[in-house]
C-alpha cells in the first residue's frame, strides 16, 4: 500500500514547492494539505516553515489547522523542518512571546553566538542518539538558514557546532522528528533523509 | 564556518550573460542548463539576477525561475526588478529561497526591507549592493552600475542590517567582470561593519584571488560568475584548491 505524505501548506511564504520536489525525488508521494479534512487522509506529515514563529502560529490558526495538526501529530509520523520544527515547542520568542504547538517541551530563542547571524550555509551534524531518520547520514553536511534555535535538553538526536556554540540540529520524540536544517536544500544527503522518513 | 561557494548567473532573458565591467554583454548559456551544471559541480548555492528587469521596468520572468529551481536541491536566490511584497511572494512560490533586492530599496523605498523581513524572515531577504569606489569612500550604484544613488556603502550596509536584511551580496562596479581580483579593502570593511553574512562578488580571475579574498576579508560566501562561465575552472576545482590551502568549504 502506498503511503501519502501530507505537506502542510500555511502562510504566504511557503517553501512547499521545494520540499515536495525533494520528497518526490526520494520516491515519495506528496499531498499538499490546506485544511483539516485533507489532513485526515494522509499517512505522514511534513511541516515546512519559512518566516517568523509568530506569523506561522497565526497562519495555522487562520487556516483552522492548529488543533487538528496537534491531534494528528500524536499518531502520524511527522517531520518538522526549520521553523516547522521550532513551532512544535512550548514557547517562541521571535517578535514577542508566542505559544507554540507544545508537543515538545522546549523553547525557541535567538542563537547566542559570537559570529554572523543568521547561521547560513552547509554545516555538519553530529548524531548523538542513533535513530532511523539520520541512519547512514551521520556526519553529513546539511544546509542551515536560521537565527533562532530550539533550547531542548531531552530529545536531541543531533547537534551542530557554529563558531564553538553547540545547538540542537535534530530532535526525536516517539513518532515525531524535527530538523533545524533544510534537507530539501542539502543535495543528496537531504534526499537520503527523506528516503529514511518514507521508510519509517 | 565553511565559506560558501556560490555560482552567480547574471541573466538577460533568455540567456545568462557575462557583463564586462557591467556593460557590454556576452551570452554564455541558458539559466536552467548552467544552474544545473554548477549544482552538479558542487555549488553551495545558485544566485540568479535578472540584470535588465529593473532597467526595463518589467517584472522578472517567473517561468524561467520555476524551471531553473526545479533542477536544484540547494538554495536558490533570485533578484532583479523586485519592488513589492507581492514580487517577493511570487518569487518564493516560483521556487526562490532568498530574494535579492537592490534598486527599489536604495532609490525609493528602504522600508520594503523591513516589511519583507517580518513576513518572510530575515534569512530570505538579501540586499544587493553595487559599490563604486571614489577617493576615500564607496558609493551605492543601481541598475548594474548605471545609476548613482549618493548613498555611502558603509552607512547603507549598517542601515540594511538594522532594517532586517539577512544577508548582503556585495558587488564592485569597478572590479566586476574584469577578472583581475576583488576589491578586498571594500569586502573587508563591509564584513567587519555588519553582523549579518556577506557574500562577495566581482573580480575572481584566478583561484588565488578567491583564496586571498577569503583569507583577508573572511566573507561568508564568494559568488563566482566569469571564472565558471568560461569553463576556466569548475566549482570542484575551486573547492579542492581552497581545501588544499586550509580554507574550510563544504564537500
Amino acid at each position: 500500500m502506498s503511503q501519502i505524505i501530507g505537506l502542510i501548506n500555511y502562510g504566504i511564504a511557503g517553501n512547499t514547492h521545494s520540499i515536495k520536489k525533494a520528497i518526490e525525488k526520494a520516491g515519495g508521494s506528496v499531498q499538499i494539505v490546506n485544511n483539516a479534512d485533507e489532513l485526515q487522509k494522509v499517512d505522514k506529515i511534513v511541516i515546512p516553515g519559512v518566516g517568523s514563529f509568530k506569523d506561522a502560529m497565526q497562519e495555522l490558526k487562520n487556516d483552522a489547522l492548529l488543533e487538528p495538526l496537534k491531534q494528528a501529530i500524536q499518531s502520524k509520523p511527522t517531520l518538522g523542518i526549520c521553523l516547522g520544527m521550532q513551532i512544535l515547542s512550548t514557547l517562541g520568542f521571535e517578535y514577542g512571546k508566542t505559544q507554540g504547538l507544545n508537543v515538545i517541551q522546549a523553547e525557541v530563542k535567538p542563537m547566542l553566538v559570537d559570529a554572523k547571524i543568521p547561521h547560513m550555509g552547509f554545516n555538519q551534524i553530529h548524531v548523538v542518539n542513533p535513530n532511523k531518520l539520520l541512519a547512514g547520514l551521520e556526519n553529513e553536511e546539511f544546509y542551515f538558514m536560521h537565527s533562532y534555535e530550539v533550547v531542548n535538553y531531552t530529545d536531541i538526536i543531533a547537534l551542530t557546532d557554529y563558531a564553538g556554540h553547540k545547538f540542537v540540529s535534530a530532535i526525536h520524540k516517539n513518532n515525531l522528528y524535527g530538523v533545524q536544517f533544510h534537507p530539501e536544500k542539502s543535495r543528496e544527503a537531504g534526499i537520503g533523509l527523506f528516503k529514511n522518513f518514507i521508510a519509517l | 564556518m565553511k565559506t560558501r561557494i556560490i555560482a552567480k548567473l547574471d541573466v538577460k532573458p533568455p540567456f545568462v550573460v557575462k557583463p564586462v565591467h557591467f556593460e557590454g554583454l556576452r551570452q554564455v548559456g541558458k539559466p536552467t542548463e548552467l544552474a544545473k551544471k554548477y549544482y552538479e559541480q558542487g555549488a553551495d548555492e545558485i544566485m540568479y539576477i535578472d540584470i535588465v528587469a529593473s532597467l526595463y521596468q518589467r517584472e522578472i520572468l517567473l517561468n524561467e525561475i520555476e524551471q531553473t529551481a526545479n533542477e536544484l536541491f540547494i538554495p536558490f536566490g533570485v533578484g532583479g526588478g523586485v519592488k513589492t511584497i507581492d514580487d517577493f511572494s511570487k518569487l518564493f512560490h516560483a521556487g526562490a529561497d532568498k530574494v535579492v533586492i537592490n534598486t527599489h530599496a536604495v532609490q525609493e523605498n528602504p522600508d520594503i526591507i523591513n516589511q519583507a523581513a517580518e513576513i518572510f524572515g530575515n534569512q530570505a531577504v538579501v540586499v544587493n549592493i553595487e559599490a563604486k569606489r571614489w577617493d576615500n569612500w564607496w558609493e551605492c550604484y543601481t541598475d548594474c552600475g548605471r545609476i548613482q544613488s549618493g548613498r555611502n556603502v558603509m552607512e547603507w550596509v549598517k542601515e540594511v542590517e538594522q532594517r532586517g536584511a539577512g544577508e548582503i551580496l556585495l558587488q564592485s562596479v569597478d572590479h566586476d567582470g574584469r577578472r583581475k581580483g576583488f576589491d578586498i579593502e571594500l569586502a573587508q570593511q563591509v564584513v567587519e561593519k555588519v553582523n549579518i553574512p556577506v557574500v562577495i562578488a566581482s573580480g575572481a580571475g584566478s583561484l588565488e584571488d578567491i583564496k586571498n579574498l577569503i583569507e583577508i576579508a573572511k566573507p561568508s560566501g564568494v559568488a563566482i560568475a566569469s571564472l565558471l562561465h568560461y569553463d576556466q575552472f569548475t566549482i570542484k576545482d575551486i573547492k579542492a584548491y581552497l581545501m588544499c590551502n586550509g580554507i574550510e568549504v563544504s564537500k
